[in-house]
Order: C-alpha cells, then structure tokens, then sequence
C-alpha cells in the first residue's frame, strides 16, 4: 500500500515539476532561436539597443522620444480624445476593467515624483512608486528585457511633456483580481526580471529585431495567447490571440493562418505604413501601433524587425487560408447569393460604395476586401469591430476613414453585415448573432468625451 | 500640382495629394454641379466616375485617381447612356429638391454602362448607396428602367 501511495505521490510530483517548467519554458519569448545568449556587455556583435546611429548623438531627449515611440507607450497610456500620456484608456478584461495611468511629469496625479530607480521597477518589475504592484495590462514582461539606459531616456522625454493634471480612474476588478498584492506570485512565474541577453548563434540584425520586438514593441503582449493565468504561453508564440476586443492575428511563419505567404517587402510596408496591398490595412489597436509607434522607426530597424519576424516558427491556429480572388461583380452571383438578405441591403446602402461588390476598391487599396485576413476569419471579430468603430488613421499619406457604424446600426444589422461579408469576400462566413456584437461592443468601450453633433 | 483627366480634358489642379476629389472639382475647378452632402460616402450625392465606375468623390483623394479619366455631372450628358438617363430623367420629372440628383444620374449612367437591362434587384444594388430625402425613388426606377429599353 505504502508503495502504491509513493509511486502515486511521485507521479504527481513528476507531473507537477513537468508542468512547472512547461509553464517556466512558455515564459521566455526568445527561447524558440536556440543557441546560446550572452550577457549585453559580453556581445561584441554591434549595437543591439538604444537608438539607431543616425540618432546616436542626438540629445537624450530626442533619443528618448525615438524609443518611446519604439515601446509605445503613448497607445495605451491616452484615452479617446484625451491628453496624450495623460492615462485614462479602459483595458475591458473578463475580471473587470482596468485604467492606463498618467505618466505625464505631474506631482500630484503623475510620474513627476518618480525616481529613476522608481521608474525602472515600475518598467522592469511592474512595481510603482508606493511600492504597490501594478497590473501586467502594463506590459512589465515585456518591458524587462529593456536596459536602464533606454528606460531612462524614455523618463528623459516623457519629464519634458508638459504635465497634466489627471487622476487615474479607479480599477473596478472583482474578488480575488483586486487584490494587487497577489501579483507577487504571479510575477515569480510569469516575470523574468532579467535584461536583454542577445543570442551569439543570431545576426545583429536579428538581434537588433528581437530587442525591438520583444522589449520595446512588446508584439508578443497581444500576438501571443495567454494560459489561464494569463501569462503569455510562447510554446504558440505569435499564434494569435483575442486582446482587448480584437483579433491579434497569427504573425508566425504559417503559410495559412500566418504571413509565411507575405513578401518581406508586404511586411515592411505593413509594419510602416500599417497597410500592405492585397493585404487590407490595420484598424483597432494594430493602426494604434502603427500610427504611434512603428511608422516612426528608422527603415534600418523595420528590416531588423522584419528579420525577427521571419524567425519566427510556423505555428498553425484556426484561421483558414486568404481567399485572394476577388468577388463576382454583380451582386446575384457568388457565394453570399444565397445568406440573409439583410446583410446584403446593408452592404448595398451603407459598404458597396467604397468597398464594391468585388472587394476591389475603386477609392483606396486601403478599403480592398480582397484577401484581408479580418474577413477570412470565421470569427468576424475585426471585421464587426471596425463596422462598429470604423478607422480614423491619420498618416504620412493621408487620413484613412472609415465611418463608425456602432451607433447608428443595432447589433442585429452589424452581425448581419459582418456574416455577409465573411461569406461573400472570405474562407468561411461567420455566425455571429446580436449577443456576440453586443460582447464585441462592450470589450471596447471607451467613455468618450461627448461630441456635439456637426450640425443638430 | 496634380494633373486629372476630366470630362476629357487634362486639367491641372495645385492642391495637395490628399485633398478629396470633390473639393478640387468644386473649389479648385468651378465644377459645382457634384454636391457635398454627408462627407463620410454615406449618402451618394458626390457620385462621380472614375475609370467608368461609379465612386464617391468625398473619399478619394486626387493623388490616387492617378491616369484614370474622371466624369462628372458637367460631362455625362456626352456618353450615351448619359444622354439617354439624363433624358428619361426629365420626362419622368424625377428630381423634387434636386440636391441629390446628380449623383443619382451618375450612379444610374454606371449602372447601365455595366449592366444594359438591370431588374429591380440590380438596380437596388447599384442604387441603395444613394439618398433622396424627398423620395423620389420610384420615379428613379421608372427613369431607369425607360432609359434601358431606349437603349435597346
């Protein structure tokens, strides 16, 4: 019996350990290259952080702004129509809802008392100034790998903003969320605490990318799904994950689901300009960091980006292979001649006009349907999204616009339209019905600041 | 400077690249007989063609119109279709107000270049983009329907 209990004991054992260091594995973003890592003083490869040498003697101030854009803070730290860094951004997570802070220079409500130790554990160790833990929604994870220097040029610009006064919102978490202390356990398994460590079997130029990608742009914070204690699980690095509302898509190498089928020209224009042709253009979050922070990366650092990239595994997730032909022209023929009608009218009134029954635009490659991945994701999880909340992107070429259809159309009509146009332009049309909109639309409510309407 | 082609004419326009198509026509051009209605291509009233389809004017920005001709409410009248819609769109009275008229005539022109003899459920698809406040609707489908048959 004794024995019997021991073996028992010793399986459970053996099987807890194995899932402890799966769990301690998932954890490291940069484990899948291999070969070994070097402490960053060690590396004699070339530069692997700061800033790129066209800006290596800029003032710290100037470099600061490059890397703040490079981390990309100012996304998440500036809610709709408010100061930019002034906090105040909603995070809609399933336990509640938590608030971006305010890390403009101000004393009372801001960052203007900060240390620089106090703002380097805020950023490696997601600890605050009064000791208290802060959320991973700020991405400290990823944030570690970032060096003191960096970090701290970043303090250097964002002491030069000018301060708004601003309280942050109060986190509304329910039981045990709200309990920040307990961040201290999940920080032992999920937070490496550890800086940058470049790979010496990589070239500078993939190291140059993986600096940028993991402790910088933090790509893994939304592209990389999460375990059930909301740790990133890098065993499907970049394989795509639901953030915040929206699809993150799967950015591995997969020829499908993934960019293994994109040109590295496809991809550098995406991450540039935040639109690829025959690719569509980002919206949501993505045109966020596309607006705020990759467009202003040196072409230098895009390619080390792209190369990083590229490195990455195929990892296949559930979203079927682009449809790149476009549509019938007429409305009668194709694939969506047969579903709802009601999409259909809609689309005819409200999307035909710019987006036409083909999917090819006559207006913009941004407004191309044809083999965008939001409509061959059976989910329809972006495409609904931005019929809700449309695109209001404002870059070097121009503004890219897409009206808000979320308040003058019910949940009805979006799923309607949103299934019709996964059916008629994508792999496999969706089946989101009212409640599904209407999840979608509280995942990312905003409180707007209220808008007077143009003209009564 | 961004050279269009429109109506058959090469015109210059000395206006930034992002500037929507229906502000050069209306301010750079004297072309004022294409409308601002919503400006965010909602309601058809800016209807123009470019490359022979039927585009909002609001939302394309003349640096994307690159070599393909533009025609608008001033030209229509000299393609046959045009003339034809243009006809049956006065025996039919069909405009009340008339604001949005000219990108009805524009879109319906389209319509029958790319498709002679629409029925009801073509003409609802080509159409439903474009608003009337007055509803002249059913005069627009009888208009469309007489210009086709005279193009027979």
């Amino acid at each position: 019996m004794k024995k019997i209990i021991g073996i028992v004991v010793a399986i459970i054992v053996i099987v807890a350990l194995g899932f402890a260091s799966w769990l301690l594995l998932g954890r490291d973003p940069m484990s899948f290259a291999g070969g070994s890592t070097v402490a960053l003083e060690d590396y004699k490869g070339g530069n692997v952080t700061g800033v790129p040498s066209q800006l290596a003697s800029a003032d710290p101030v100037k470099r600061g702004e490059y890397l703040a854009h490079a981390a990309d803070c100012q996304a998440c730290h500036t809610a709709p129509g408010g100061a930019p860094f002034a906090g105040g951004f909603a995070f809609n997570m399933p336990f509640g809802v938590i608030y971006s802070t305010n890390i403009t220079p101000d004393m009372q409500t801001g960052i203007g008392n900060y240390t620089d130790a106090q703002f380097l554990a805020a950023v490696h160790k997601g600890i605050r100034a009064d000791g208290k833990k802060l959320y991973p929604a700020m991405p400290y994870t990823s944030y570690t790998y970032m060096t003191d220097d960096d970090a701290l040029a970043i303090k250097a610009y964002l002491f030069t903003l000018a301060p708004v006064h601003a309280r942050p919102k109060r986190d509304q978490l329910s039981w045990p969320y709200n309990q920040r202390g307990l961040m201290a356990l999940w920080n032992v398994v999920f937070n490496r605490d550890e800086r940058f460590r470049p790979n010496a079997s990589q070239s500078l130029q993939w190291n140059r990318g993986a600096y940028l990608a993991e402790a910088m742009g933090h790509c893994g914070e939304c592209h990389t799904p999460r375990n059930l204690a909301y740790g990133l699980d890098n065993h499907r690095k970049f394989a795509g994950a639901l953030t915040a509302g929206w699809r993150a898509y799967n950015i591995t190498g997969d020829k499908d689901s993934g960019i293994g089928d994109w040109s590295d020209q496809d991809v550098y224009l995406y991450l540039s300009t935040g639109h690829a042709n025959g690719h569509g253009g980002a919206a949501g979050p993505m045109g966020e960091a596309t607006d705020d922070s990759l467009s202003y990366l040196a072409s230098d650092d895009l390619h080390a980006l792209v190369a990083y990239l590229r490195s990455i595994p195929p990892n296949a997730s559930d979203v079927p292979r682009t449809v790149t032909t476009p549509a019938p022209a007429s409305h009668k023929d194709g694939l969506a001649a047969a579903s709802d009608s009601r999409g259909e009218k809609i689309f005819a009134g409200a999307c035909a006009s710019c987006h036409d029954w083909t999917g090819v635009s006559p207006v913009t490659g941004y407004a191309t349907l044809t083999g965008v991945r939001a409509v061959n994701d059976p989910s329809a999880t972006n495409v609904a999204q931005t019929v809700i909340n449309g695109v209001n992107r404002k870059t070097a070429e121009g503004k890219i616009f897409m009206p808000a259809f979320g308040e003058g159309y019910s949940d009805d009509d979006i799923a309607a339209v949103a299934n019709y146009v996964t059916t008629r332009f994508g792999a496999k049309g969706a089946q989101l019905s009212d409640m599904d909109v209407a999840n979608l639309r509280k995942q990312t409510l905003q409180e707007h600041k209220s808008v007077e309407a143009p003209n009564g | 400077m961004v050279t269009l082609t429109i109506n058959g004419k090469s015109r210059e326009v000395d206006a930034p690249e992002d500037m929507p198509l229906l502000w050069a026509l209306r301010d750079h051009l004297s072309l004022v007989g294409t409308k601002y209605g919503c400006g965010i291509a909602q309601c058809g009233v800016c209807t123009v063609h470019v490359g022979g389809k039927p585009v909002r004017s609001c939302q394309l920005a003349i640096g994307d119109v690159g070599a393909r001709a533009v025609v608008t409410i001033e030209g229509v009248g000299a393609t046959p279709n045009g003339s034809r819609v243009q006809q049956a769109w006065i025996e039919n009275a069909v405009p009340q107000c008339g604001y949005c008229q000219a990108g009805q005539i524009m879109s319906a022109t389209a319509l029958l270049d790319s498709n002679p003899h629409p029925d009801d459920s073509d003409i609802d698809a080509a159409m439903a983009g474009n608003l009337c406040r007055c509803g002249t609707y059913i005069r627009i489908r009888r208009a469309i329907k007489e210009a086709a048959a005279k193009s027979a």
